[in-house]
């Protein structure tokens, strides 16, 4: 047995190697069933070896789990056992005491400073987050016995997930908590798992399947009939999900022709991918359910395919209500994170309009607003009644009045960067935010888009979802990025349209490398920005993190927000519009 | 207009008659079931349910109450605290089941109540005293909203009373009028509702969630889809036939009409008597359960609605897939569509024939290697039982370089 002295030293050359590692953004096993990193770890069922975890580098453990803004704040303790139940509460207190016992052993006069040494180890117990197959929590709250429960699928059910907030002088601590969560484990009377390697990846999207749990009804089943209703719903499901990832009946249905016997209307995996981004998980989803097949000259629809295709083109109506509603819902992941930089200060216009449902009556306040006259003379004729007037009388708190109601229209214009590298997802991400704000707003939505050499009106500014589809479905990003032609094209649309408090989204993922006056596109970039400060159009910039130092100086130039995102999604852009309409209207409320 | 009983039925608006069937029914025996009709334009969501006050049948009242009270358990104002004998001499009368609706203009007072003007500008003996506006007035019968998502996006103040009349089977409602005592009466009216959800101001569910999950059920309307009953709806509805059957028919109800009647009569004795089989109540708590919903009314309504369906079905006992057919119709506006296809699904698997026999179901377990259970074959030493050499290994040292 090694003595409890050279346990401390154990744990502090783990510390040193634990921030070699991580610095090096590796992430290691230690002993034989503890993964740490700063990552989020993952089983490996596509391999054909059993035991290993891969460590997912673009997944940072505290964004991922604890919805942490910054990268590297959390330390990821992955404790693998076989399978069993792990109470939670004992790995709670045994992680507890296991520091006090450290804390002690390190500083042996803490034993005579009590309340010091518990403010040590609650400080740290706050900052340590567990989850087992039996519940999780924060060590604080567990030790008080506030558990809260596992949810079947999270992490945990196959191992103690530690999270712990520490900074790098801290790292020795967490072979303590290794130590005292496998010491629980074997309590536990749950063999340890054997981590038989490591590796380093990253993770790829995880694509749905929605393969498993749709049935198609175009199956030859006898009494058929009985049964109808929930196979037209399968088949309507089937068609949302296809809808959300190409958008709209028109491109499922193109998308279904590259796979027709048509050669014209063939189209090739490169030609798709450019437009709807990875179509492949979904190529093999449909292959799946039997409505693709491979022949010797490409894939091709099955007959279930062709009746899908049928199916679709007679229900067009039906499904492109069910997807607009769809679009209209609000993105379900609410935590989208971005960062926010600068601020807008602006005049905006609102439209006041008279609610003839609704009357107010309120002596105290000077009324402003169209007199309703019935119902004043209702409130007059009862109040002089309760008054016992002899005949009816008016007051001034017999008035009513209609109430004025007041919304500050937003139109949207969408710079969208249509360069080459926004092609795929991104492209899709961006169309959907149009689609979305044209449907949930009662504003008008245009969409500019620049490209190559030059920038175009897509959609001018409309309320008509026809026009913005088709102006969408013709975006084909490709090419270089001239910003400075884009803003200027997206001014002079703004500037001849009848808009009102226009507000300007461009949507980038690079800096522009084509100029429009000068030789240097970046400084064409910035005096075009110069220009929108000049004008009454509000600019937000939603790029990406990499390209901070540029779009910071354009924002600033433009006297506007610089919004920055991971990654350009749909729900990213939409809750940054959201958010961006939502202070302009508070903004406005708050003047009033 | 055409009596209910000769409106032309297809597959996608089968289960909105249904609906409308089990909802009078229901109402008839003094538990709301509210609906929802969702649905593109022209489909006939208004048409069916305004043709349903044809086969509305009577329900008795205390003679002359504008608050519909029932004779065995009075509850407005009035007649809440009179004695048997007393309401006995009042009398009774039959009426045919109120079917009010809510129109767009209404507003607060024309919907809760408000001053009877009439009475206070009574010449000889004015009074003061409360009108019961639409909603009381409808109690023990119907109360039909057209196009409720754009009254939801308007009225706000409507929708808080709706809320009220719909949150508790009987729900109840509040009648304030300034320098009146404040009014509380319990109301029991099923409120049927109309809406296209692709117009503005957008679905239901997105504008009030709250008002959306107060429906029991939903039905989602189709398009007709075959020749012939489009060109039968045409002829019904032609200039030239309406003539002939104005001519034809003197009296003004359609025999058809008199037969649901007497149905709904009938059926709603049934209700009385029937009650979900025990393992069926456990089948559904186990859906709640297993698919993580969140509102009770789901699955209350599930109940309710499968017992309703039986009986309209005629059968004399409930089935398990009275319980299954229910779950579109309780769960679409509550569920995203994924929930809801994996309900269908599994719930038909277990009850229909393709369960053992098709491949696709045991291709899909492959998939699911994420919880096998020994992903890990072997067992690791702890910590403590380690040398310092071996504590930290990293991608590098754990991959053999070499075969």
């Amino acid at each position: 047995m090694i003595g409890e002295k050279t346990n401390i030293d154990k744990a502090a050359s783990v510390g040193n190697y634990l921030s070699l590692y991580f610095g090096q953004n590796q992430g290691v096993r230690l002993g034989e069933s503890t993964v740490v990193s700063r990552k989020a770890h993952r089983r490996m069922p596509e391999k054909r070896i059993k035991g290993q975890i891969k460590i997912l580098l673009n997944r940072d453990a505290g964004k991922t789990y604890l919805d942490y803004v910054d990268a590297d704040q959390v330390v990821h303790i992955d404790t693998y056992h076989k399978p069993g139940e792990i109470n939670p509460l004992y790995v709670a207190r045994a992680i507890f005491y296991a520091l006090e016992n450290y804390f002690l052993e390190q500083n042996p006069q803490l034993q005579y400073a009590e309340d010091e040494r518990f403010k040590m180890v609650t400080d740290y117990a706050n900052r340590i987050f567990i989850t087992t197959n039996g519940g999780k929590g924060t060590v604080y709250d567990l030790f008080q016995g506030i558990i809260r429960p596992f949810i079947e699928g999270e992490e945990g059910f196959d191992h103690v997930h530690v999270l712990v907030r520490l900074n790098r002088e801290e790292y020795y601590l967490v072979y303590v908590i290794a130590e005292a969560v496998e010491e629980v484990i074997l309590q536990s009377e749950v063999k340890l798992a054997k981590v038989r390697n490591i590796t380093h990846g990253n993770q790829k999207q995880a694509e749905e399947s929605f393969a498993g749990y749709i049935k198609l009804p175009w199956k030859k089943f006898k009494g058929q009939q009985a049964r109808q209703l929930p196979a037209k719903e399968n088949v309507n499901q089937l068609i949302l999900k296809l809808a959300e990832k190409f958008g709209g009946v028109d491109e499922i249905e193109e998308f279904l022709d590259s796979y027709s016997t048509n050669v014209f209307k063939r189209k090739g995996i490169d030609q798709q991918k450019k437009k709807w981004g990875d179509v492949e998980h979904y190529v093999e989803q449909l292959e799946e359910l039997g409505l693709l097949k491979d022949t010797p000259f490409g894939k091709i629809l099955t007959r279930k395919g062709l009746s899908l295709k049928d199916f679709v083109m007679n229900h067009k109506c039906e499904l492109e209500t069910e997807i607009r509603r769809n679009i209209r819902r609000a993105p379900s992941g609410g935590t989208s994170r971005f960062k926010k930089m600068g601020k807008v200060e602006k005049k905006s216009q609102q439209v006041e309009f008279t609610n003839r449902n609704k009357t107010i009556n309120n002596p105290e306040k000077n009324w402003s607003g169209d007199l309703a006259v019935p119902e004043t003379i209702v409130q007059a004729k009862k109040n002089s009644f309760l008054r016992g007037d002899t005949r009816l009388r008016i007051q001034k708190d017999d008035l009513h009045y209609y109430e004025k109601k007041s919304y500050i229209p937003i139109d949207i214009c969408l710079l969208i960067d249509a360069s080459g590298s926004m092609a795929g997802d991104k492209r899709q991400a961006a169309c959907y935010l149009a689609e979305h704000l044209l449907l949930t707003g009662k504003e008008k939505v245009a969409v500019v888009t620049f490209q190559e050499r030059s920038s175009k009106v897509v959609v001018p500014f409309t309320r008509n979802e026809r026009i913005l589809r088709r102006g969408l479905s013709t975006i084909n990003p490709a090419g270089l990025t001239p910003l400075a032609d884009g803003i200027m094209t997206a001014l002079n649309l703004i500037k001849d349209t009848r808009v009102r408090n226009p507000l300007l989204v461009l949507i980038t993922d690079g800096v522009p490398n084509t100029p429009l006056w000068t030789l240097d596109a970046k400084a064409d970039g910035l005096e075009a920005a110069g220009r929108i400060a000049n004008s009454n159009v509000r600019f937000i910039c939603i790029g990406v993190e990499s390209n901070r130092y540029y779009l910071e100086k354009v924002a600033d130039r433009a006297q506007g927000v610089l919004y920055l995102v991971d990654d350009l999604n749909k729900e990213n852009l939409i809750n940054i519009v959201k958010a961006e309409k939502r202070t302009m209207l508070e903004a406005k409320r708050s003047l009033a | 207009m055409i009596p209910f009983a000769k409106l032309e039925r297809y597959e996608g608006n089968e289960s909105l008659f249904e609906l409308v069937l089990m909802s009078v029914v229901s109402t008839l025996v003094g538990e709301p079931l509210h609906i929802h009709a969702e649905g593109l334009r022209g489909t006939g969501k208004t048409t069916i349910m305004r043709a349903a006050r044809g086969i509305l049948p009577n329900i008795t009242r205390i003679k002359g109450c504008i608050y519909n009270c029932d004779p065995e358990r009075p509850h407005c104002p009035q007649h809440k605290n009179m004695t048997a004998p007393e309401l006995a001499e009042l009398g009774t009368e039959e009426i045919p089941m109120p079917f009010l609706e809510i129109s767009h203009s209404a507003k607060v007072g024309t919907v809760a109540g408000s001053i009877d003007l009439s009475r206070l500008t009574d010449s000889t003996q004015p009074e003061a005293r409360l009108l019961p506006g639409l909603i009381p007035q409808a109690h023990r019968g119907i109360l039909f909203i057209d196009e409720i998502n754009r009254l939801a996006d308007t009225s706000p103040e409507i929708t808080d009373i709706l809320l009220d009349v719909m949150g508790n089977k009987p729900g109840h409602i509040q009648i304030e009028e300034a320098g009146l005592p404040v009014v509380e009466i319990p109301v029991s009216v099923s409120v049927w509702a109309a809406s296209n959800p692709d117009e503005d101001p957008g679905p239901l569910e997105e504008i009030r969630r709250q008002l959306s999950d107060r429906f029991d059920m939903v039905c989602y309307m189709g398009r007709p889809d075959s020749v012939d009953i489009l060109a039968q709806m045409l002829k019904e509805n032609s200039h030239a036939y309406k003539n002939k059957r104005y001519k034809d028919s003197h009296e003004e109800d359609d025999p058809g009409n008199e037969v649901y009647r007497k149905n709904i009569v009938k059926w709603a004795g049934l209700y009385e008597q029937a009650d979900l089989p025990d393992f069926l109540r456990n089948f559904i708590a186990r859906l709640y359960i297993k698919h993580n919903l969140e509102s009770i009314r789901a699955i209350e309504a599930m109940q309710q609605g499968a017992v309703l369906h039986s009986i309209i079905r005629g059968h004399d006992k409930v089935l398990i897939n009275d319980v299954t057919d229910m779950i579109p119709l309780v769960l679409k506006h509550r569920v995203d569509g994924d929930t809801l296809i994996k309900m269908i699904n599994d719930v038909d698997s277990r009850s229909a024939k393709d369960g053992i026999l098709t491949f696709r179901g045991r291709k899909n377990k492959k998939s699911k290697k994420e919880d096998e259970p020994d992903y890990f074959p072997q067992n690791a030493r702890p910590l403590k039982d380690m040398s310092r050499g071996e504590l930290i290994n990293t991608e590098k040292t754990l991959t053999p370089s070499d075969y």
